[in-house]
C-alpha cells in the first residue's frame, strides 16, 4: 500500500504539471492541474496514514 | 442584463442553491419565463455568475464558521499523527473529503459538456420534474427504511468513508441543470440511514467545498477578455447572493429539524410541468 500511495502521488504531480504546460499533450487547464494536485497531496496523506509510512508515529 | 435582472439573478441564486430546487435549473427557467434576453455563454454574465457562486461559498463558510475550524483543527491533528481517531469532527472531516474527491473528478471532466448538451428549457423542465421523483423516491424508501425490521437511523460519525463517498457522488447528478445538488445529496444521506436534520447538515457542509472550489477556480472569468465587470452590480449581486444564501440555510436547518423533502418535490413537479408545457408550446425558449 506504501509503494501504491506513492506510485499514486506521482502520477498525480506529474498530471498536474502536464496540464500545466501551454500547448502540452493534454491541453492547458489550470483546473485539472489544481485537481491532479489535490490527489496528489491525499495520495501522500493516505502514505502518512500507512503503518510505518511517511515517518508517521507509531499506533496507539 | 439590467441592474434588476442581475439583482434578481442574486436573490434566485443565494435562495436556489440551498434549497434542493435546483439553482441552474431555475437560472435557465425564471430567464426563460420572464423572457429576458442573456446570453449565458457571454464573459460578462459567466464573470457575475462567479461573483455569486463567491457570496453563496462565504455565506456557508460564515454560518458554518465554528464546524470548519473545528473540523479542520481535527484533521491537522489527525494528518499529524497519522491515524484515525473517534473524534467526531474528524470523522466528519474525512467524510467531507471522501464525498468531495468524487464530485471533483466527475465535476471537472464532465461538467462542460454535460451542461452545453442538457440546457434547453425542455430538458431542464423534464429534469426538474425528475428530481420531484427522486425526492419522493427517498422519502418513501427512507419511511420504508424504518418500519420494524429496517435499517436504524445513524447519526453521521457513523458512515464509513465509502458511505460518504457514495453521498458526494450523488451530487454529481446536480450536473445535469434541473436536478439539485442538494436534494441529490440529502436523499443520499437519508438513504444511508442519516436522518433528515444530519443529511442536510451533511449536504450543506459538502456544499461548501463543491460551490467554494468551483468559484475559486472561475475567479480568471473575472479578468478573461470581454467580461466588462460592472463593480457595483457585481458587489451588490455578490451580497445579496450571500445574505439570501445563509437566510436559506439558517431556515433549512430548521427546517429539517422537523419536516421532509416532499414540499420540495411537489415544488419541483409542479413548476418543473408548468416549464415543460411552456417549452412544448414555444411560450418560452
Amino acid at each position: 500500500m506504501k509503494a501504491l500511495a506513492i506510485i499514486l502521488a506521482v502520477i498525480f504531480l506529474a498530471l498536474s504539471a502536464v496540464y500545466l504546460i501551454p500547448h502540452g499533450p493534454l491541453g492547458h487547464h489550470y483546473k485539472h492541474a489544481a485537481l491532479f494536485f489535490v490527489l496528489a497531496v491525499l495520495s501522500l496523506v493516505w502514505l502518512r496514514f500507512q503503518p510505518g509510512g511517511a515517518s508517521a508515529p507509531s499506533r496507539r | 442584463m439590467t441592474f434588476l435582472q442581475a439583482m434578481l439573478l442574486a436573490v434566485l441564486q443565494g435562495v436556489s442553491e440551498l434549497f434542493p430546487v435546483s439553482s441552474l435549473g431555475h437560472t435557465v427557467l425564471v430567464p426563460a419565463l420572464l423572457h429576458w434576453r442573456i446570453d449565458r455563454s457571454d464573459p460578462t454574465f459567466l464573470a457575475f455568475v462567479v461573483v455569486l457562486h463567491l457570496g453563496t461559498a462565504t455565506a456557508l463558510v460564515v454560518f458554518y464558521w465554528s464546524d470548519w475550524v473545528r473540523i479542520g483543527r481535527a484533521l491537522a491533528a489527525s494528518v499529524a499523527r497519522g491515524n484515525f481517531s473517534a473524534d467526531r469532527d474528524e470523522k466528519t472531516g474525512w467524510l467531507l473529503v471522501a464525498g468531495t474527491i468524487p464530485l471533483a473528478l466527475v465535476g471537472v471532466f464532465l461538467e462542460k459538456p454535460v451542461r452545453q448538451i442538457f440546457g434547453s428549457p425542455e430538458l431542464v423542465s423534464l429534469f426538474l420534474i425528475a428530481n420531484a421523483f427522486v425526492m419522493f423516491a427517498g422519502e418513501r424508501l427512507r419511511r420504508a427504511a424504518r418500519e420494524p425490521g429496517g435499517k436504524a437511523t445513524r447519526s453521521l460519525w457513523a458512515l464509513s468513508l465509502s458511505d460518504g463517498a457514495k453521498v458526494g457522488l450523488a451530487q454529481a447528478a446536480a450536473l445535469l441543470p434541473g436536478i439539485s445538488r442538494s436534494g441529490a445529496s440529502i436523499v443520499a444521506g437519508l438513504l444511508e440511514g442519516l436522518s433528515h436534520e444530519d443529511a442536510a447538515r451533511f449536504s450543506f457542509l459538502l456544499a461548501t467545498p463543491a460551490i467554494g472550489a468551483a468559484s475559486v477556480l472561475e475567479i480568471p472569468e473575472l479578468f478573461a477578455p470581454g467580461a466588462n465587470v460592472v463593480l457595483v452590480q457585481s458587489l451588490l449581486g455578490g451580497v445579496l447572493a450571500g445574505v439570501t444564501a445563509y437566510a436559506s440555510v439558517a431556515f433549512l436547518t430548521r427546517y429539517f429539524h422537523t419536516n421532509d423533502l416532499r414540499p420540495f418535490g411537489w415544488y419541483c413537479l409542479i413548476f418543473g410541468t408548468v416549464c415543460f408545457l411552456l417549452a412544448l408550446t414555444k411560450v418560452i425558449a
